[in-house]
Order: structure tokens, then sequence, then C-alpha cells
């Protein structure tokens, strides 16, 4: 095993050899790292010769605390896993619950739950449309980026009294149902996004620094991409056609009809080209769910007993949801009570800022590691739960 | 729900405890625990089931036993399977699956540190979350999570004295 692991000893400067390699520390404080999170690099040259991922800095114990909670208290809990994303967190642990329980959510909560969890994989592209352009030194992408992140925000804001924890899906349904007028102004939002696209489209895809930055850069084959376990978006740049909202579908999504964008070379340019192709996808998927929410009337809620004491069945869950890091899921078990006996959760840069990235930065050259982890998208919360 | 003739012919082929769909597209089999790499690698072979999807450990503190439950997908079935084994909570060894599923790798590594299982042939039992820890691997259920803050970190009654200055002038938080 590597001594890279391993943190050195400050050592003796007349006792160092002579040597053209060099160990850096690259995070967990770094302009260029995602989130809290550090990579240690040895290096010959500018050439990464190894690379080990290092995790921790953000773990807080979710799934410990848990086994301490009610079942309904845990909500409150899952969406904090991942910052950028956390519908889905949200969406997949209720869905692991009523998996256990034999729940049903109505139907209009569950294209409710559909609007939510495509609305944030929205944002959650736009941040990385921003986070990957500030890598190859556009800040102005990343301004638009995050700016036009915000105003959906506002929607969620709307809907669910929050902007990140929403803290609104939940088990057998949604907390409340959507206030009067949010429909119009989400579809205005989506005219005003898409009127914004092109714009996106020349700024940072037809950009020759993106293009020749991004081009070839940590570039992994489809069968590379499989081996190493990566799901989602970076699978599909690839030129796999693997997504969970079609292969092993969940709520409503068999009534949608969408694409699955895939793009071919498996570089850090192909991911961000799948990622803006998916925000077209998305919207596309919210143009046909608006409407269905305006004609289709009904509980958001299916009836539960007072959650302070609801005993669940003895019982386990496989629940997996297509977020926009790629395959998340969640495995619950249940002892019969009021509290889990275990959640563990599985999210996709688990794969990709571990395994995948130490990969893909062997042989990458010491300037495009920051690029390579955000045409990743991983999120280090996500890895360290 | 019936299990799909392909995947129940494999099955068939070793000696496996029960098998069973639990949910649409949803397979649970208890395995035997030196069956299961076995197992794996005929569903790989076999059945399209490349995709690890996690590994998961539960630990059933009053039996004395680890459980592992390996989640694999099929393309080809649109099928999971989760294969469970059970194994003795002491010494608490198992086998790697790692030259079948690269994935393994992160997950017996996690699995290692959160619940102290020793997977022989792991890509790296290091310590990868938990790097300062010297405490017992915190996810098994014996260990008081609560307990151990409590014992470990103080608590703090915030009554500074600027505070208690204002409160002496009349002043002071409102309850």
């Amino acid at each position: 095993m590597s001594d890279l692991k391993q943190i050195p000893a400050i050592p003796d400067p007349d006792a160092i050899e002579p040597s053209d390699v060099y160990d850096l520390y690259f995070g967990p404080n770094h302009p260029g790292i995602e989130g809290n999170y550090s990579i240690r690099v040895r290096l010959s040259g500018d050439r990464i010769i190894e690379a080990v991922a290092d995790g921790g800095y953000l773990h807080r114990g979710f799934e410990k605390i848990m086994e301490e909670r009610l079942w309904m208290q845990n909500i409150a809990l899952v969406p904090r896993i991942c910052v950028p994303d956390p519908v889905p967190m949200e969406e997949t642990y209720a869905r692991s619950v009523e998996m256990i329980g034999g729940l049903t959510p109505p139907e209009r909560a569950q294209w409710i739950r559909v609007l939510m969890l495509e609305t944030s994989r929205i944002c959650a592209h736009l941040f990385t449309f921003g986070g990957n352009a500030a890598t190859v030194g556009l800040y102005t992408n990343m301004f638009w980026g995050v700016t036009m992140r915000d105003l959906f925000l506002d929607i969620f804001e709307e809907i669910t009294g929050a902007r990140i924890y929403h803290i609104y899906i939940t088990p057998g349904g949604v907390r409340r149902d959507l206030p009067d007028g949010v429909l119009d102004r989400l579809e205005a939002l989506l005219d005003e996004l898409e009127r914004r696209m092109p714009q996106f489209e020349d700024l940072f895809f037809n950009n020759a620094v993106v293009i020749n930055r991004a081009s070839g850069t940590g570039s992994m084959s489809a069968e590379q991409a499989l081996a190493w376990g990566a799901t989602g978006p970076n699978l599909r740049a690839c030129g796999v056609a693997s997504d969970i909202r079609r292969d092993d579908p969940y709520l409503v999504y068999p009534q949608l009809d969408f694409d699955i964008v895939t793009e071919e070379g498996g570089d850090a340019l192909a991911r961000m080209m799948v990622r803006k192709g998916e925000v077209v996808q998305s919207v596309r998927i919210l143009r046909q769910v608006i409407p269905r929410l305006r004609e289709l009337k009904g509980p958001v809620r299916c009836p539960l007993p007072n959650p302070l004491a609801w005993d669940l069945p003895a019982g386990e869950a496989y629940a997996r949801t297509e977020s926009s890091k790629g395959e998340l899921a969640f495995y619950t078990v249940s002892s019969g009570g009021p509290r889990p006996y275990r959640v563990h959760v599985r999210g996709a840069s688990s794969m990709h800022a571990v395994q995948v990235l130490e990969h893909l930065l062997t042989g990458a050259r010491i300037e495009d590691v920051a690029q390579i982890m955000f045409s990743l998208d991983a999120c280090p919360p996500e890895v360290d739960r | 729900m019936t299990i799909p003739a392909p995947l129940d012919e494999v099955l068939g082929e070793l000696p496996l405890v029960a098998a069973r769909l639990t949910a649409p597209r949803r397979v649970r089999v208890d395995a035997r625990p030196e069956n299961l790499p076995a197992l794996l690698e005929l569903l790989k072979g076999r059945l399209g089931f490349f995709h690890l999807s996690a590994i998961s450990c539960v630990d059933w503190l009053e039996e004395g036993q680890f459980e592992l439950v390996y989640h694999v997908w099929s393309d080809k079935l649109k099928l999971l399977l989760s294969a469970h084994v059970r194994i003795p909570r002491e010494p608490g060894e198992y086998v790697s699956i790692y030259d079948l599923h690269e994935p393994a790798g992160f997950f017996e590594r996690d699995i290692h540190e959160m619940f102290g299982v020793v997977f022989d042939g792991a890509l790296s039992l290091d310590r990868f979350i938990l790097t300062s820890w010297d405490g017992p691997p915190p996810m098994r259920k014996d260990f008081d999570a609560r307990k151990y803050a409590e014992e470990t970190f103080s608590t703090v009654n915030y009554h500074p004295d600027w505070l208690k200055d204002i409160e002496a002038a009349g002043g002071g938080l409102e309850e």
C-alpha cells in the first residue's frame, strides 16, 4: 500500500534526496476542490503519477443518527446528505419507507414529486455548469449559473418554505399541496431558462478555452466506466444509455416522454454536454408535469397514523433514484418498530469521488485536477454521510 | 410475481437457503457464506449482473451476526438482486469480492471502518472517513453514540460576564 495514504512527518530538509517526484495536498481547503474534500497527489513535474482520495471532512454520522430518530423525523436529516441536490435524498428515503410499510402515495403527490425532482436536477446541473466553468477560469458562467439556479430556489421556497432543505417529501406523499399560481410562475421560469440556454451555449460550450481544456481531459471508455462503477451522466457520457428512470422506473416516470442523453468520448467535455442535454430534457418533463398537475385533483398524502406513534412492520427495501449525480439508493431495514434499524445511503459520489477520480487523475496534469473532479460532479458529503 | 426462469435456473445450481421476489424488480436471495462469491460470479457471467450497486452491512447484535447484503443489478433482466449472507459477529471476517466487482473496494473499506468486518483480499482496509478515530467501529449496535458524546464533550451554559453586567443593570435576555 502506498505511503501516500499516510500523513508524513515533516522531513529534515537536509535529509531529502534530490528528486523530481513530490507530493501535493490538494484540499481540503482549496478553491479547486469540490466541497470539503482532499486529494493527495504524487507528481513528477506537473504529471500525476498517483492520486489518493481522502474523505471524512464532512462526516456527520447520518446513518447512525437515523437509527435513533422516528421514521418521520429522518425527513429533516436526509436532504442534508447532498446540498446541491437534496430532493432525491428525501424522495428515495420516503420511498424506501413506503416500500416497507406497503404505502402508495396518491397520484397527485407522485406528480408533485417528479416536479420537485426534475427542478432539483436543473438546479444541480446549473450549479455544476458554474463550478465547472470556474475551473477553467470562466467566472461569468459561474455567476450566470448560480443566478439562474437561485430563481428556481425561489420556486422551492414558495412550495416548501425552504430553499435547500425542503423537508417536503414525506413517507406517504408530500407535506402540503402546491400554492396557487406556482405552476404559472414555474412555467414562466422555464421560458426564461430556455431563453438563456443559447447564451450558456455561447459562453461555455462554444468557447475555445472550454473545448481545448475539456476535450480528452479525464476520459474513460464505456468498459472502464462500467467496471469502475460510474453511473448517471458520467456513464452516459461514455455512450451508455443507462438511466434508472427508464430501467428501474419509479413514481410516474413511465408516463413521461423524455430522451436519455448520451455522448461519446467519456471526457470532461462529454460529461458537461450530457448535463446540458439533461437540463433540456428536464424542462421537457416539467412541461408535461405542469398541465397534468393543473387538471389532476386529489389528496397529496395517504392516511397515516400519528407520526410520533407509528410502528412499521419488520422488513427491508432498496429504493433507487436517478439523481443529478447518478445512482442514489437507500437500503432501509426495519426490525418492526418506531424507527429504522439500519439505513445505508449509497450515493453516486461514493464511486465518482473515490475510485473513478483516482483512476482519472493518474496520468493527468496538475492543472486538470479541479476540472476532472467538477466534471464528475462529485458531491463529497454524499461520500462521507 | 415469479422469479424469471433464467435466474431460477442459475439459483438452482447452488444450495441456497431461499430466493423470493419482494417487490417489482427486486429479488432477495439468502445464501450461505461459502456460496456467495460463486453466486455473484454466476450472476455476472450468465445473467448480466455487472453492476454492483452497493454492499450493505447490518449488525444483528442479539443474534451475534453481521448481515452482508450485496445489491447487484442486471441490465439484461432489469432486476435488482440482493444477496444476503450472515457471518458470525466475532471474529467478523469474510472474503472480498473486489476481483469480481471493483466498486466493492469502496464498500468493503467503508464496512470495515464502520463495523470492523475484515475482508480477506480487499483493495484497502485503511481508514478513509474516520482518520483520527481511536474508538470502536461506531456503526456497531453496541456503540452508544449518545453516551460517547456526553462523556467526551462538555456543554456550555452560555452566561458571559458582559451579560451579567447587563442583567445587573436591569436588562438581559428575554425569556
